[in-house]
């Protein structure tokens, strides 16, 4: 049960009747026993809340920045009007809205309240109870009463770096059969014999396949196809660390969000985390390397596997890599380099492109990964994809006062080590790419494509 | 809301409220117990013996303050006990015959219209208005221990019933009195012929009490003062003390006096009022619903906590140690010299580049670290301006 303001309302009412009343202690009784006359009256006619049922339909699936949009429809299998409030209670997170809704369902009958949810960050989302409050006929007191109506959105990664795709597939076509290449060389296969026309190089002329026909012949070339990648995303502890501006306000990500600590001079806004990042860039580099006819595989990994796509057809590639995406979440443990190369050597039998989003710590590194790269880039041809914080390199060129020099001083020595590791790294003969968080998706783009003209893949 | 068709997915919803029927079972043991707890506090509070706080030397009292032992004594030997509580009582009382007026709080009393009553008097304890009811008597100004004591005098009523506990105040007397009891320069007990009877004075009632009357002589100590035959008249203290007005009648009503009864009540009902409103506003529509949010925490902040770890150390070396080696690991390349390149070549080749002087470029990058904050503000921007001009060129 449920009191309202209009019984607070009587009772602050019933001090004015005591007061002036010649008998206050006999008015005070009068009042009480009235008014809990009432409230029983309105308990006992108020419409009965566990026989409602409901239903939902609606979004499942949305990706971040979006809006979802859920149906919730109520159905009052009673003989009396349920009037009130209602309070379908999604996880905060899922920006749920309205928060309470006013509701009046004849016996009998079904209303409809739409919820719209504007999640603030990846994952699933889920309502867990839906509470009605029902009010009495006088309108002094309610029965309330809680339901379960089970309902999930799947907040898919937003993808930002589709913009890229585009220019990157222009390229991608300037390799591919489209500007069949007439030059052999590293990289491309034999594609198809064509006749001579003027302004062909001579030396690309097939003279057997000439002498068999009456005409010239040459040969033509294309980017070698069907080589395989696998995008591998380490979501340890250091893929936590926020950097840059996140394009989408994620949960946490505003100084507000960080609740009873953030105080009047709260230090600017923290982005997205380093994984976002990383998962934008890898979206962007399985859909180009899907458009160039490349099998992409996908693992995340920290101390177990987190999430694993192999073998996917390419249409259904981009699908069910957000899909598997979505849940996962930075967690706060060292990750097991050791134990993520060999969940990749287990996998990747044949020659591939790995593919390692992580960051370039040259402390975690040098533990980690250093020792068991051998095993890998034996085998493997593997580039190492980080992602810089833009906030070091600000605070590497401050200057002005010992405490801003002092601060360049830290952020000279955190780059330092950031180049001396990838120096470490080329030189075991992986590839590194390490951008700043808005650039990282296109700069990973466009090694892969220079490695595919190169064709080292 | 609008009015739609019914849908053919059957209902996924559940209620998960408790129901009246599984709250009662679930909750009926702690009401039981609730009830239980009542009724025995509600039957030991009518079966409690005496009831409300214990009267000192009461007759009616049972409590170990009281003195209901005696009176019980005393009406068994044959004594008339008459408990008055007003000098009203008493004096209607002393009208009837030759009594004995046992004093035993005066606070309430007017101790001149007290002092008119004829008759024996026994005053026990330093009562207020002694000077009138007992002339002639005079204090001695320390205290006496309350203990057992002999008599030490020739009283009959003392030397009969031997050693008593005795003590609370010591008095001399006035010429012709007897003192028993004796205590530093008086005596706790005095007896003296006043108008109209004796006048017994005892510095404490302590041997009067429930709790003290069984022992040594102080039974037979009381009985050989009060239960002489004559009919005794006990005044106590009053059953209602009159508020606010002290013996004399003064008028002191308080805030509480002038307000109207109905404030009384309004006070109530506004805590009913105030109780409702408190559960309007605490009942809660739905649970709190609780997530796990991913940790927010800045990639940036161990570069910060470096930074300020430097700055709180004045760590100028291995701040100058970094921009130094950042410079050279940058400008390395631009002069065309590999990642091996001694400080020498280095020096030579940006001096070169730059036209400074070889032994400036050398202290900057090679030289001894800056000897306060002011030489690293320096230096930084020195190593800048090589920059610049490397870049530059």
């Amino acid at each position: 049960m449920a009191l309202t303001g209009r019984a607070g309302l009587v009772a602050a009412i019933g001090i004015v009747v005591v007061l002036l009343a010649p008998q206050p202690g006999a008015a005070l009784a009068g009042v009480c026993l009235l008014l809990a006359a009432a409230i029983l009256v309105d308990l006992v006619f108020a419409g009965a809340v566990r026989p409602l049922r409901f239903h939902r339909s609606g979004d499942t699936l949305i990706r971040l920045g979006q809006r979802a949009t859920v149906e919730l429809i109520v159905e009052n299998p009673g003989s009396r009007r349920v009037r009130g409030r209602l309070r379908d209670a999604w996880q905060p997170s899922a920006g749920a809205g309205p928060r309470v809704a006013e509701l009046d369902v004849p016996g009998g009958e079904r209303r409809r309240i739409i919820m719209t949810l504007d999640p603030t960050r990846r994952g699933d989302r889920s309502s867990v109870a839906v509470t009605v409050r029902s009010v009495g006929p006088l309108g002094l007191a309610a029965r309330q009463g809680d339901h379960q109506a089970p309902w999930s959105v799947r907040v898919l990664p937003p993808f930002l770096s589709r913009k890229h795709l585009p220019s990157r597939l222009a390229r991608l076509r300037e390799l591919d059969g489209q500007h069949p290449a007439l030059v052999r060389g590293q990289g491309t296969e034999f594609d198809s014999l064509r006749e001579y026309v003027v302004g062909d190089d001579v030396r690309s002329i097939d003279w057997r396949a000439t002498a068999r026909r009456h005409d010239v012949v040459v040969r033509t070339w294309r980017p070698e196809r069907d080589r395989r990648v696998l995008i591998v995303l380490d979501t340890g502890r250091t893929s936590a660390g926020r950097v840059g501006d996140a394009p989408i306000p994620m949960a946490g990500a505003t100084p507000g969000g960080g609740g009873l600590l953030a105080g009047p001079d709260s230090r600017p806004a923290p982005g997205w985390p380093r994984l976002d990042w990383s998962m934008d860039a890898a979206l962007l580099l399985a859909a180009l390397a899907a458009r160039a006819g490349d099998q992409v595989d996908f693992l995340a990994y920290d101390r177990a596997v987190r999430a694993w796509v192999g073998g996917a057809s390419r249409t259904e590639l981009l699908s069910s890599l957000v899909n598997v995406m979505a849940p996962i979440e930075a967690e706060l443990i060292e990750a097991d380099s050791q134990g993520m190369v060999a969940a990749i050597l287990a996998r990747a039998k044949r020659r591939c492109l790995v593919v390692l989003l992580t960051d370039l710590n040259p402390a975690a590194l040098e533990e980690g990964l250093m020792p068991v790269l051998p095993q890998l880039s034996s085998r493997h041809l593997v580039l190492v994809a980080g992602v810089s914080d833009p906030r070091v390199a600000a605070m590497a060129g401050r200057r002005g006062s010992a405490e801003k020099v002092y601060d360049a001083a830290a952020a000279e020595h955190a780059q330092l080590g950031r180049r001396r590791i990838t120096t470490r790294l080329r030189r075991h003969g992986v590839e590194v790419v390490d951008a700043p968080p808005e650039e990282i998706a296109p700069a990973l783009a466009d090694a892969y494509l220079a490695l595919k003209a190169a064709g080292r893949l | 809301m609008s009015l739609v068709t019914p849908p053919s997915a059957p209902p996924a919803s559940r209620p998960t409220s408790p129901t009246v029927r599984s709250t009662w079972r679930a909750w009926r043991m702690v009401a039981l117990i609730g009830v239980v707890t009542v009724l025995v506090s509600v039957i030991a509070l009518l079966v409690r013996p005496g009831g409300g706080p214990s009267r000192p030397l009461d007759p009616d009292d049972t409590t170990l303050a009281g003195s209901k032992a005696l009176a019980e004594l005393l009406r068994a030997r044959g004594v008339t006990v008459d408990r008055v509580d007003s000098v009203q009582a008493a004096a209607d009382k002393a009208s009837t015959g030759h009594r004995l007026l046992l004093i035993t709080d005066t606070t309430y009393f007017n101790e001149f219209r007290l002092s008119t009553i004829p008759g024996d008097r026994l005053i026990v304890g330093n009562v207020f208005g002694l000077r009138a009811l007992a002339p002639g008597l005079r204090r001695v100004p320390e205290p006496a221990r309350t203990r057992l004591r002999d008599p030490e005098c020739g009283l009959p009523a003392a030397t009969a019933a031997g050693s008593a506990y005795m003590g609370g105040m010591a008095f001399r007397g006035p010429p012709g009195a007897t003192g028993c009891y004796p205590a530093g320069d008086g005596h706790t007990l005095i007896s003296f012929p006043n108008a109209g009877g004796t006048t017994t004075v005892v510095g404490d009632g302590s041997f009067l009490t429930n709790q003290r009357l069984a022992e040594d002589g102080n039974a037979a100590l009381a009985i050989n003062l009060i239960g002489t035959g004559r009919p005794v008249t006990w005044l106590v203290r009053p059953d209602n003390p009159p508020q606010g007005e002290s013996a004399l009648g003064e008028s002191r009503r308080s805030m509480y006096d002038l307000m109207p009864a109905g404030i009384a009540w309004a006070l109530y009902m506004s805590v009913i009022a105030l109780v409702l409103t408190a559960f309007w506003r605490g009942r809660r529509l739905g649970p709190v619903v609780t997530e796990k949010l991913p940790v927010v925490v800045r990639a940036a902040e161990t570069v910060e906590g470096r930074g300020r770890l430097y700055r709180a150390r004045r760590a100028r070396q291995r701040a100058a140690d970094s921009l130094r080696a950042g410079t050279i690991d940058r400008l390395t390349p631009r002069l065309g010299l590999g990642s091996g390149a001694g400080a020498h070549e280095v020096v030579a080749a940006l001096a070169a580049r730059t036209g400074q002087d070889p032994q400036q470029v050398g202290a900057a990058l090679y030289g001894a670290p800056p000897v306060d904050d002011a030489g690293l503000v320096g230096l930084a921007g020195y190593l800048d301006f090589i920059e610049r001009q490397v870049s530059e060129l």
